[in-house]
């Protein structure tokens, strides 16, 4: 579903990502974990090219990221296409990021509608299922602001789903949140996972990260350690970075 | 005894019962009452100069009082007032949208929009309103003809520029076009005040750039955006006087109008007034309303308008204090099982 070969990302003179290899098959469960600063939030926003790379190549269901091959030359999508492969892939932010002006259900509708011109009817029956699914169908009516953090993030989670996303990114989705209202987004998050949906989260909740992850990615200084099972790097992690950065964390 | 002093403990009987409402001596301000007292009698005294001193004014038409009465709503003065406000209404519907226009322009990536934004605002902002409403007036010493047509052949469309510039259009053009240079960077901060993670969200969506902006960014900047360009329309309102290099005989062009025929100046200077203050209290109205439309998501409940909070206080003058919930420890009620 994703394959990312020797991706590189600098701003400026900084190098975010020094070349990074993953693969991530459909239906699978991929957390990243790793310090701040270690590019974790950079390679996810680089997979719906809300960043561009400078070296190295990315796919997303065996197509380019951003560009078109031909013969050996690349080519520079255009904005329609770069959009229509963006409304394919679901995110869901640290800051959930919802439309303040509008209410849950619209939030949820507004892309359905005016991205994939579907009728207004139609997007508001399924927008009334994913709210019932993430378990907010009484706030259907509410403004963001009327909502806690976590109701906010399940909107978010919905808002995501209404466009049928075939890989969903999750960037950091719990940790902007009360402690006490981590659990109902990882629950809708487990959810998804046993429905087969393909997602990638950068986590660090490791919990989550060992029960419903099926590879767990070590990310530090913009490559990945190491990588594995999520049981076996948790408790065996062969590399030196990733024990001293897990025995601060665990 | 010793008590540790950190409230009473689930356990005692006094656990969930609210103590009796604060009663306490409120601060006294002598300093608020004495200063209000003092800025009454300034004002009084200010007007009471002012309202005699127009009374014996002798203009030959009586007491100025009459005088102002007998022309706030004679004919002429109310035909000024609604070029006035036609002029302010037409011109600033030009400003906004043509304004909206140039900031996206001046946002986008694409460098020839951009860069034409930058210069017009330059422009039409570097050189005066009444240059610029002057100029239009006089177009057709410049050009006898506008149209557009292809060059070489017979094919054209357009008329004299003396038809289709009337003294009224060049005004409107004046003030409209000159507005759009402010609007426009009042709007582009509008649009730079909204959080780039909106953006980006919307950009994860599969919005297109456009889309983005008229769908989500725009409508949240519409809160930073109202209140200069109120600010702007009241100006404008006063700012179309300057219509009389144009020949339009708007309210000010009026009243003068007016007063070098009978040489009553303070007076009509005072209708005059009396009518703009009148506009502007009204546009200061629509401005509250406009804000409070687009506050909406902003704030969690909305505050009162003045009349809800006037009727509250009238019928809330002896009100018993607020109703206390039995309930002492909320639970969730949306927590999922």
């Amino acid at each position: 579903m994703v394959k990312a070969e020797a991706v590189h990302k600098s701003y400026g003179r900084l190098e975010v990502l020094r070349g990074i290899y993953l693969e991530v098959s459909p239906k699978e469960v991929t957390c990243v974990i790793g310090p701040s600063g270690s590019g974790k939030s950079t390679f996810l926003r680089c997979i719906n090219h809300l960043e561009k790379i400078d070296a190295g190549r990315l796919w997303v269901d065996g197509e380019l990221v951003g560009y078109r091959q031909r013969g050996d030359k690349l080519y520079e999508l255009p904005d329609r296409e770069v959009c229509r492969k963006r409304s394919e892939i679901g995110m869901v932010f640290q800051r959930f990021n919802l439309f303040p002006h509008m209410t849950a259900l619209d939030n949820i509708v507004e892309a359905p509608v005016h991205v994939r011109r579907e009728s207004r009817g139609a997007a508001e029956a399924r927008a009334r299922k994913l709210l019932d699914r993430v378990g907010l169908v009484d706030k259907t009516n509410s403004y963001p602001n009327q909502l806690s953090g976590g109701q906010q993030q399940r909107v978010a989670i919905a808002r995501a789903l209404a466009m049928q996303p075939k890989l969903m990114l999750f960037d950091e989705p719990t940790s902007a949140l009360d402690p006490e209202l981590v659990g109902e987004v990882l629950d809708v998050m487990r959810g998804l996972a046993e429905d087969g949906m393909t997602m990638i989260v950068v986590t660090h909740e490791m919990g989550f990260a060992r029960e419903v992850g099926d590879t767990l990615v070590f990310m530090d200084y913009g490559v990945i350690v190491e990588s594995g099972k999520p049981r076996d790097v948790l408790a065996n992690p062969k590399h030196e970075r990733t024990r001293a950065f897990l025995s601060k964390v665990l | 005894m010793t008590e540790i002093a950190s409230g009473p403990s689930a356990a005692s009987p006094e656990a969930g019962r609210r103590p009796e409402a604060i009663k306490a001596v409120p601060v006294r301000h002598p300093w608020r009452w004495l200063s209000a007292v003092l800025v009454l009698a300034i004002a009084a005294d200010a007007v009471y100069t002012l309202f005699t001193a127009v009374q014996n004014d002798v203009t030959g038409a009586g007491s100025g009082w009459n005088v102002v009465l007998k022309y706030l709503f004679q004919r002429l003065i109310l035909g000024g007032v609604a070029l006035t406000l036609e002029l302010t209404v037409a011109a600033m519907v030009i400003g906004i949208v043509l304004g909206i226009v140039l900031a996206v322009m001046r946002l986008s990536p694409n460098p020839v929009t951009s860069i034409v934004s930058w210069l017009y605002i330059w422009f039409f902002r570097g050189t005066p309103v009444i240059v610029q409403i002057f100029f239009w007036f006089n177009l057709n010493l410049v050009l006898h003809r506008i149209g557009v047509g292809i060059p070489a052949t017979n094919i054209e469309i357009g008329a004299s520029t003396n038809t289709l510039i009337t003294p009224l259009m060049a005004a409107i053009v004046g003030l409209g076009l000159n507005e759009a240079a402010y609007m426009a960077e009042i709007v582009r901060a509008g649009i730079i005040s909204v959080e780039h993670g909106q953006t980006e969200a919307a950009q994860a969506l599969g919005m297109t750039r456009l889309q983005v902006m008229q769908r989500i960014v725009l409508p949240q900047a519409m809160r930073v955006i109202i209140p200069p360009t109120g600010n702007e329309t009241i100006s404008m309102l006063k700012t179309t006087s300057l219509a009389f290099v144009a020949t339009v005989p708007e309210l000010y062009t009026r009243a003068q109008q007016v007063a070098n025929f009978n040489f009553a100046v303070i007076e009509l200077l005072i209708v005059a007034s009396m009518w703009y203050l009148f506009l502007t209290s009204i546009l200061t109205f629509g401005q509250y309303y406009l804000e409070r439309y687009f506050a909406r998501g902003a704030q969690r409940e909305l505050p009162p308008t003045p009349f809800q909070r006037f009727r509250q206080m009238l019928f809330t003058f002896h009100a018993p204090p607020p109703q206390v919930p039995d309930v002492v420890v909320a639970v969730p009620h949306d927590r999922r099982v």
